[in-house]
């Protein structure tokens, strides 16, 4: 009995044992992994600054300009293009104001319902695909005894 | 386990009886400690977080310890950093052809006298300097040409990228990051201590107006051919200083003479002369002390004659002119008649309160104190009441201007951002209230009208409404007022119906063109500067253009509400 006891113990013991070692060669081994890793980081932190410094000097607003006015077809804001609000923009009084609750972007309202306005529209050019009466054609008259500037004219009046 | 085979009998079982009840308290005892250091190391492993803390102290060693933390600006845009420069040096001895390695050094660095750097590598000595502060790339070269006598030793450098930019404010630092002048000075203790080094020191300037005011001083002071040229943007509302400019200025990335000319800060280290810009203090000072009401009159149809001196006007009138006619035509007599009113030993008080008894109040090194008149008199009381015979600096009379507009609180300027600074309820309804926001409210129309109908209009700004006022004065040259020799200089405020930023330009020296006339004046030379660098920073800086009808006036004289 105290045999098998005892041999049990025996094994218990070499086992642990081997399992403490490769535990610790697990440990090493990472520990120098992660001193590697730290250095790299290092490097890394230290190649960041030097790539942030370049950056900023790249950035010099003297540089950005002579570039932008060089390469790109913008100008610097001028004090009307700015509005203090959407509301301002509208170029009407009473505005409403809509947005949804996830975003901070209003949108104005109209002022009422929109409705068709027959007696409004009627001879405007027609864009939208209301049911209005057509637009009468106007009659082309050929006068042929009428002179070149009489002809422009009319061309052109007919075309508008 | 039975242990029953052996059999005692008599004393000695008794013995043996006692021994085992005996053991049986070591034993429990040990069961008890084991059992708790089980317990606790169950706990340990299973329930507790690990430390980084513990377990990352033995990789410290190796983290460099970097000298300096980063300067940026309010928007974060690096303005000083510092960057490893390794220093070449060379052991001669481990040279073997010298010839071939100097030849190889001056590829990579051809800045290099070839003579200079053979002296070096066949000399006798153990260990010589070749150059110090490499960058990257060199160094990536010099470690390729593979020579075993060459040494990259590990150095910072302190690097500014903006070159000069803002190298008044920032200072710079001599060969061993030591800080010499500007916030590197004032703030050394954050910047230098090692445990903040990660934690940049966030400044209050925005590089963009930084560069829209040095561009703009820069071509006035080309064109005008003056001496010098200071600038500042200020929030009225903060005390943060956006852009502070003084021309000649200086790179700090090059060698430095502490004793240039080009190495003093005008804004803060020399005080001036003013002129008329120190009429909105009198006049603010008046309001506000009761002496004077807006409407009332004083008589400008002749020179004033006070004690043997006589107070002429530039821009004579020859009438009798009320208290915004004076400030809007800029009447030396009209102001001197004001103070008059107000007294002597009000006029003090009310100039130390508004700051200009004391040095400027800013978060850098060197600051200067006014220049007083040692008697003050009657004659010395008019004189400073349109800024002569009293000096400040740029800053003292932006931050007082602040103090007027703004609703009467004087706010101490700042380089530091708001925006970063932790301690920022301190700043909340600070600044000491030195006159009533209806005087304030007046100033401002004053303001405008002086630049809508009075000097200033070259400062005018389509779709921002832009108040200000003019000063001109005459140096001192040899103890004397010289006729030729200049200070122009423009406060402007913006918008003027909400204040929120005021502009300041200088010129020293300047000379008028054909331009302006071959007048050499503030509303001529220093005005349009202001005028144009409100133009490029207020749509920057999110200012809205108000679109509003204005009354309209001859000579201050209502027209009418007509639309224009």
């Amino acid at each position: 009995m105290i045999r098998i006891v005892a041999g049990f113990f025996v094994l218990m013991v070499m086992i642990s044992a081997g399992t403490v070692y490769s535990l610790k060669e697990t440990t090493e081994r990472l520990e120098a992994r992660r001193q590697q890793l730290s250095a790299q980081i290092l490097i890394d932190r230290s190649a960041i600054k030097v790539l942030r410094a370049e950056m900023a000097y790249l950035s010099q607003p003297k540089r950005l300009q002579k570039l932008s006015q060089r390469f790109l077809a913008l100008s610097p804001t001028r004090p009307y293009q700015m509005a203090s609000s959407v509301t301002a923009i509208a170029g009407r009084d009473g505005v409403q104001r809509a947005s949804l609750p996830v975003d901070e972007f209003p949108v104005l309202l109209p002022q009422k319902k929109p409705r068709f306005e027959k007696k409004k529209f009627e001879g405007a050019i027609i864009r939208a695909s209301f049911p209005v009466a057509r637009k009468q054609p106007t009659q082309k008259t050929k006068d042929k005894k009428a002179g070149f500037y009489e002809r422009i004219s009319l061309k052109l009046e007919t075309e508008k | 386990m039975r242990s029953a085979d052996l059999h005692i009998e008599g004393a000695k079982s008794a013995a043996i009886e006692v021994a085992r009840n005996r053991l049986i308290v070591p034993v429990f005892l040990f069961v008890l400690g084991f059992s708790v250091l089980a317990v606790r190391l169950v706990s340990i492993s299973m329930f507790e977080d690990i430390s980084d803390r513990i377990t990352q102290v033995g990789s410290d060693k190796v983290e460099i310890v970097r000298d300096r933390a980063d300067i940026l600006d309010r928007n974060g845009i690096i303005l000083a950093t510092n960057l490893s420069a390794p220093s070449l040096a060379v052991r001669p001895r481990l040279i073997t052809d010298p010839l071939e390695v100097a030849r190889k050094i001056i590829a990579v660095l051809p800045e290099l006298n070839r003579t200079r750097v053979l002296n070096k590598l066949k000399s006798s000595r153990h260990f010589l300097y070749l150059k110090r502060n490499l960058s990257p790339k060199q160094v990536w070269k010099i470690n390729a040409l593979g020579e075993p006598g060459l040494i990259l030793e590990d150095a910072e450098k302190r690097v500014y990228p903006q070159g000069r930019l803002a190298s008044h404010v920032l200072g710079y630092v001599d060969v061993d990051n030591r800080p010499q002048a500007g916030v590197e000075k004032f703030f050394n203790d954050h910047l230098s201590n090692p445990e903040r080094s990660n934690d940049p020191l966030y400044l209050s300037l925005d590089l963009r107006v930084q560069y829209i005011m040095r561009e703009e001083l820069n071509r006035a002071m080309e064109k005008f051919s003056a001496k010098g040229a200071a600038g500042i943007v200020m929030d009225v509302n903060t005390g943060e200083v956006l852009a502070m400019t003084s021309l000649p200025d200086f790179d700090a990335n090059e060698s430095i003479h502490p004793d240039a000319p080009e190495m003093k800060n005008r804004n803060i280290l020399e005080p001036y002369e003013m002129g008329s810009g120190f009429k909105s203090f009198t006049i603010a000072m008046a309001l506000d002390s009761g002496a004077v009401k807006l409407k009332d009159g004083f008589d400008a149809t002749e020179p004033l004659k006070v004690g043997g001196r006589t107070i002429h006007d530039d821009h004579a009138k020859r009438r009798v002119l009320t208290v915004p006619e004076i400030f809007t035509f800029s009447s030396n007599i009209g102001a001197s008649l004001i103070i008059r009113e107000v007294g002597i030993e009000r006029q003090k008080i009310y100039l130390e309160r508004f700051g200009l008894f004391d040095k400027p109040n800013i978060e850098l090194t060197g600051l200067s104190w006014p220049i007083l008149p040692r008697h003050w008199g009657e004659i010395q009381s008019m004189t400073v009441s349109y800024g002569h015979g009293i000096a400040v600096t740029p800053l003292h009379l932006v931050s007082g201007i602040a103090a007027v507009v703004n609703g009467g609180r004087l706010i101490p300027a700042t380089l530091v951002s708001h925006d970063h600074d932790q301690s920022q309820d301190a700043y909340d309804g600070a600044g000491v209230q030195i006159i009533s926001s209806d005087t304030s409210r007046k100033m401002r129309d004053l303001m405008r009208l002086a630049v809508d109908y009075g000097s200033g209009a070259n400062a005018r700004v389509a779709g921002y409404r832009v108040g200000g006022k003019t000063g001109t004065a005459e140096k001192v040259v040899d103890g004397h007022y010289s006729r030729t020799d200049k200070i122009t200089s423009f406060v402007g405020i913006f918008p003027m119906d909400n204040p929120k930023y005021v502009v300041f330009a200088m010129l020293d020296e300047p000379h008028g063109t054909e331009d302006t006339l071959y007048k050499a004046t503030g509303g001529w030379i220093a005005a349009p500067v202001v005028g144009k660098v409100i133009r490029r920073i207020g749509p920057m800086l999110g200012v809205v253009p108000e679109a509003g009808i204005e009354e309209r006036f001859q000579d201050l004289i209502l027209i009418g509400n007509k639309r224009y």
